[in-house]
């Protein structure tokens, strides 16, 4: 902790210099800075923009509606705006530092248009950014959603080199990177699982969020830990102007969210829960009333201010499964987190944040009664710490700093008999420990109207700490290891360290008017890992850290784009292509087992990764049509040594071709209706080419001991919804909706897996069998109100 | 209990809507491999080793058998002998007699290849008793004849079972009949009544009054056990967390100079406890 301490203090000495600076330079320049939020609910406006036309300068709103510009003194005619609210035009004289905050209204919706993005225009093309994606929740709700229910991670799954290795795998694959390697944080706090019901519905209550984000390349140095890809997702936080109610029915769950103002305008909170109810179905059949299926989750924010410059907001979530069968069995499992952040306003160029927060993904299965009663635990917890600073030092360059300690806790697996009479003994894996560190800095810098560039380096270190016994391995690549050399470790002693230094950097050229060319690389480190030997992750996986055996993984990645708006900005287009190499990936010997295992490690197998490819992506943002068409070519390999004869093998995440189209055709004022079409590649699996017979059953077998040598077929999938709005009585604060929606319409046995068994009648006769996931169409329809 | 979990994980999402169906696929022939299947153990021999090739995976055809090879088994105390064809592909012991401790070696010199496996015969626990308890239907029962086994496990990690059931004569030998197990969770324990029989019985037969039921309790070496242990994850591979396919490993090893031809199967040495009843 000292150590984070040390880091903290050595930004502000680079700070200083600057700090005094400002003073010094107020004698020509002052300060324009505020809070950008909706008029309606206040809402802080991610995001938005304010515009000085005259001087061609502008500045964007943080992720708290923070905005900062700094002028020469003078009377300007300053612009606010933010796409789908009404722009906001003000003179002002400045003559010293000036605090403003501007409060925006939505366009009215009179016009029938849906808009796409919560974004200004070109954007786009102007922002340093790429390779990142800004999901808007209104476009969310309006896509066909499974069983009704809207859902974040499906839907990010229709933007380019977005994937998933089956419907219902829990998690999504971003440029050919695993479930693991995707960094999702819910108000900073990270998930570590990100479904329900063993992937088919994502943790995040849609009437919670507020704004998410997904960046695969390009990833500032503000963020790191993960491979592949950052899922900021933020939460609403609460209605400052009245009490709002908002929910839904739908076949699976309903849904309920409470905002309401502590203090009108100083502070409000949102209380939103959902419920699964299939259980309640159960308990009508007589001999499944003792079994039990559910899940809920409840998300929890506040806010408040506490003066001009500082503001506090608290925030949980907590979200369990539960399945349980009669007295036989039982699992739960879920993630509980809680966030307290504290925003600073320094000086009008100096905004800063805190962040204490506690995350916890944990299960446990077992047999309540009888002999053979039994509970198995298992967790990963983390408490971090960290402090993140934007100072606004001239128009042209922004400076983003901060420093983060994570502190983890594994617990990789614990089982206690439940009962004298219980066969079992309890066991117990050493707990295991480890801490995160990071520091950044970072520049977002204007060179000319044309060239832009935010750049920044990334110190991060991580800490493999004891107690109890670590070995290394010994033995043939490709078969399980020998434990040797046991070491025996105290609690908190270092067993081994692992700095790295991580640049990024982001360019962008403007071209023309409408078009511009970017190119980015970033370096990223990755110290905890998913131990998943199943086609899909499984809610039983355990996370480990890196260890005296496991080496941080780690990930160049290069990236270049051409981005282009059309028609005013009413299309945007966008060409992406990016090559990324990956080290210590890790892999399993056949046959490995994962769960429970003192000796884990012997059983892992590493090496390098590669992916590249190129993302196609055009987006209609206005009219009464809009949607997107996004096209993903790629491919995503593996070289392990022990694993193929030790040569490059598609892995399970390599899609060749990936598409998807969405369109929402807004057909009156009140009836929108929207379709969105999906194909993609088969997953990369082994198939047999042999077969033998052993003691009287067959057994597939494949020359050459090959991996991923097959795919199973293509997968495709068409959605259909159509949702209608209650009528729109500016005289009631009720509003109601209906959707409709249709999955899988035309009914496709998308195959999930390919296995092969010999025939149950005739045991001569083998057979390939496939599994799908839904085998029908899935109609839903779901109710929705708010007031 | 792996595998209660990821039966319990695949199988309660698919009643949604999921299904299985048999589908065509086009898969090349891959090249014949010598495959063994032989066993010793510490009962009265003799043993037996039958030799086959692999074949393609859909042909539906016996495996061609491997006549004329020469088998060699030795044992750690210095007794060896060759093996008698006693039928195509399948040889014989007829003086080497299994015990517990010692390990074993099998040489097989076939089609111009030589081969090696090795294995050993490991202690064993005894049987205390085996009984069939009545179930009425239950949220996770249905209703009839479960087979229980009772006994005491041998202190000390490192032990791995496998039990096989016998329904009046017959071997319950589907994919999904293949018990094997390990102590790490149950070391030293008392095993006080673990059923090792689902109600169905065999081939869906339920197990009924009268019955006659056969149970052996097998212990094994710890790579057999793990060669056994693949094997069901390969044979019944189903469910939204089944593991990717993967070969399941063998301990015959060509050690031929210079060839590079695999084998699969096994040769195994284990242990043989028996016990039986009649359901009354």
């Amino acid at each position: 902790m000292l150590r984070f301490f040390a880091f903290l203090s050595l930004f502000f000495l680079v700070l200083t210099p600057d700090v005094r600076a400002q003073s010094a330079a107020a004698s020509g320049r002052v300060t324009l800075s505020g809070y950008l939020k909706d008029a309606a609910n206040g809402e802080a406006l991610v995001g938005a923009t304010i515009v000085v036309k005259s001087l061609s300068v502008g500045a964007t709103a943080n992720e708290y509606g923070f905005y900062s510009l700094t002028l020469p003194k003078g009377t300007y005619t300053v612009t606010y705006t933010f796409l789908g609210y009404e722009p906001q035009n003000v003179t002002l004289t400045l003559s010293e530092n000036l605090t403003r905050s501007v409060r925006l209204a939505t366009q009215g919706v009179q016009t029938g248009e849906v808009v796409v993005t919560g974004k200004k225009p070109d954007e786009n093309v102007k922002s340093t950014e790429m390779g990142t994606t800004r999901l808007d929740m209104k476009t969310v709700k309006l896509v066909p959603a499974l069983l009704g229910e809207v859902d974040v991670i499906r839907s990010i799954q229709l933007l380019p080199g977005i994937s998933t290795v089956g419907e219902g795998a829990s998690g999504f694959n971003v440029r050919g990177g695993g479930v693991d390697q995707n960094l999702i944080l819910l108000d900073e706090a990270p998930i570590y699982n990100a479904s329900h019901l063993f992937g088919l519905f994502s943790t995040f209550n849609p009437d919670a969020v507020k704004d998410i984000k997904l960046v695969k390349g390009g990833i500032p140095a503000q963020y790191g830990g993960r491979l592949s890809s950052l899922l900021d997702v933020r939460m609403k936080e609460g209605n400052t102007q009245r009490l709002g109610v908002s929910g839904g029915v739908g076949l699976i769950m309903s849904r309920l969210a409470v905002e309401a103002p502590i203090v009108k305008d100083k502070g409000s909170f949102i209380v939103a829960g959902r419920r699964s109810y299939g259980d309640l179905f159960l308990k009508l059949v007589p001999d499944q009333k003792d079994n039990q299926a559910y899940f809920y989750d409840l998300s929890a924010k506040a806010n408040y201010t506490l003066g001009e410059k500082d503001r506090v907001y608290v925030s949980g979530y907590l979200g369990r499964d539960v399945f349980a069968f009669g007295k036989a069995f039982k699992n739960t499992l879920g993630n509980r987190t809680g966030t307290v952040r504290w925003n600073h306003v320094f000086n009008s160029r100096l905004f800063a944040n805190a962040t204490a927060l506690v995350s916890k993904y944990d299960y446990g299965l077992g047999v309540p009664e009888g002999n053979q009663s039994f509970e198995w635990k298992s967790n990963i917890v983390n408490y971090s710490l960290k402090a993140d600073f934007n100072y606004y030092r001239t128009p042209q360059s922004t400076l983003n700093f901060g420093a983060s300690a994570i502190y983890y806790t594994f617990l990789p697996g614990r089982v206690t008999p439940l009962s004298s009479t219980s066969i079992f003994r309890p066991i117990a894996l050493d707990e295991q420990q480890a801490v995160e560190y990071g520091a950044y800095i970072d520049n977002e810098q204007t060179f000319s109207p044309r060239l832009s560039a935010q750049y920044g380096l990334r110190l991060s270190m991580f800490d493999f700490l004891g107690g109890g016994t670590v070995y290394d391995y010994e033995g043939p690549n490709g078969r399980q290891k020998t434990p040797v050399n046991p070491q025996q470790y105290s609690k908190g002693q270092l067993i081994k360290r692992y700095p790295n230094l991580e640049p990024r950097a982001s360019l962008r050229y403007v071209l023309t008017d409408n078009s511009s060319l970017k190119a980015s690389y970033n370096r990223m480190v990755q110290y905890i890992h998913l131990v998943s030997n199943t086609t899909a992750s499984s809610p039983l996986d355990v996370w480990t850290p890196s260890t005296n055996n496991i080496k941080p993984e780690h990930a160049d990645q290069v990236a270049v784009g051409y981005f282009r708006n059309l028609k005013d900005n009413a299309y945007e287009a966008s060409v992406e292509v990016f090559g990324k190499r990956m080290d210590n990936q890790i892999d399993y010997i056949n046959g490995a087992n994962t769960l429970l295992n003192k000796n884990l490690e012997a059983e892992l197998l590493y090496g390098t990764g590669r992916a590249y490819g190129a993302e196609f992506y055009l987006k209609k943002n206005e009219g009464k049509l809009t949607g997107w068409v996004s096209y993903t070519l790629s491919r995503s390999e593996r070289k392990i040594d022990g694993i193929n004869n030790n040569e490059w093998y598609v892995n399970k995440y390599d899609k060749t071709h990936y598409l998807s189209v969405v369109g929402i055709y807004s057909l009156s004022e009140r009836w929108t209706v929207s379709s969105t079409f999906s194909y993609s590649t088969g997953i990369a699996t082994t198939f047999p080419d042999s077969r033998y017979v052993y003691q009287g059953l067959v057994i597939p077998n494949v020359n050459g001991d090959v991996r991923n040598n097959y795919r199973v077929p293509a997968y495709h999938r068409l959605d259909l919804a159509a949702t209608r709005e209650g009528k729109i009585d500016p005289a009631k604060r009720w509003h109601s909706s209906w959707t409709f929606s249709v999955y899988n319409a035309y009914a496709r046995r998308n195959p999930y897996s390919i296995y092969f068994r010999q025939n149950e009648d005739n045991p001569a006769k083998t057979e390939a069998v496939r599994l799908s996931v839904f085998g029908s169409v899935l109609p839903s329809v779901s109710y929705n109100f708010n007031f | 209990m792996n595998r209660i979990a990821a039966f319990l994980l695949a199988a309660c999402l698919l009643p949604l809507t999921g299904c299985l169906d048999v589908v065509d696929v086009d898969i090349p022939e891959g090249r014949p491999l010598l495959a063994v299947d032989g066993e010793i153990t510490d009962q009265p021999g003799p043993y037996y080793v039958t030799l086959t090739k692999t074949a393609p995976y859909f042909d539906e055809a016996e495996l061609p058998r491997v006549t004329g090879a020469v088998l060699t088994l030795t044992d750690s105390e210095g007794h060896s002998e060759t093996l008698r064809e006693t039928s195509p592909g399948r040889y014989a012991t007829s003086t080497l007699q299994g015990k517990i401790g010692n390990q074993y070696v099998l040489t097989i010199r076939a089609e111009g290849e030589e081969y090696r496996a090795e294995t050993e015969i490991r202690r064993t626990p005894e049987i205390d008793s085996i009984r069939a308890e009545f179930r009425a239907k239950s949220p996770t029962d249905d209703e009839g004849y479960y087979i229980l086994y009772y006994g005491k496990e041998t202190p000390g990690v490192g032990d791995y079972y496998r039990f096989k059931v016998y329904h009046n004569g017959q071997l319950l030998n589907r994919p999904g009949d293949l018990i094997v197990t390990n102590d790490e969770m149950v070391d030293g324990n008392y095993i006080n009544g673990v059923e090792l029989t689902d109600e169905e019985g065999s081939g869906g037969i339920p197990f009924k009054k009268g019955d006659k039921v056969r149970v052996e309790a097998l212990s094994l070496p710890r790579d057999y056990f793990y060669f056994l242990n693949e094997m069901v994850t390969q044979i019944n591979n189903v469910g939204l967390f089944s593991t990717p396919p993967a070969n399941v490993r063998t301990n015959v090893r060509n050690v031929q100079p210079g060839s590079d031809k695999a084998a699969v199967g096994y040769f195994a040495g284990h242990t043989l406890r028996a016990d039986s009843l009649v359901i009354e």
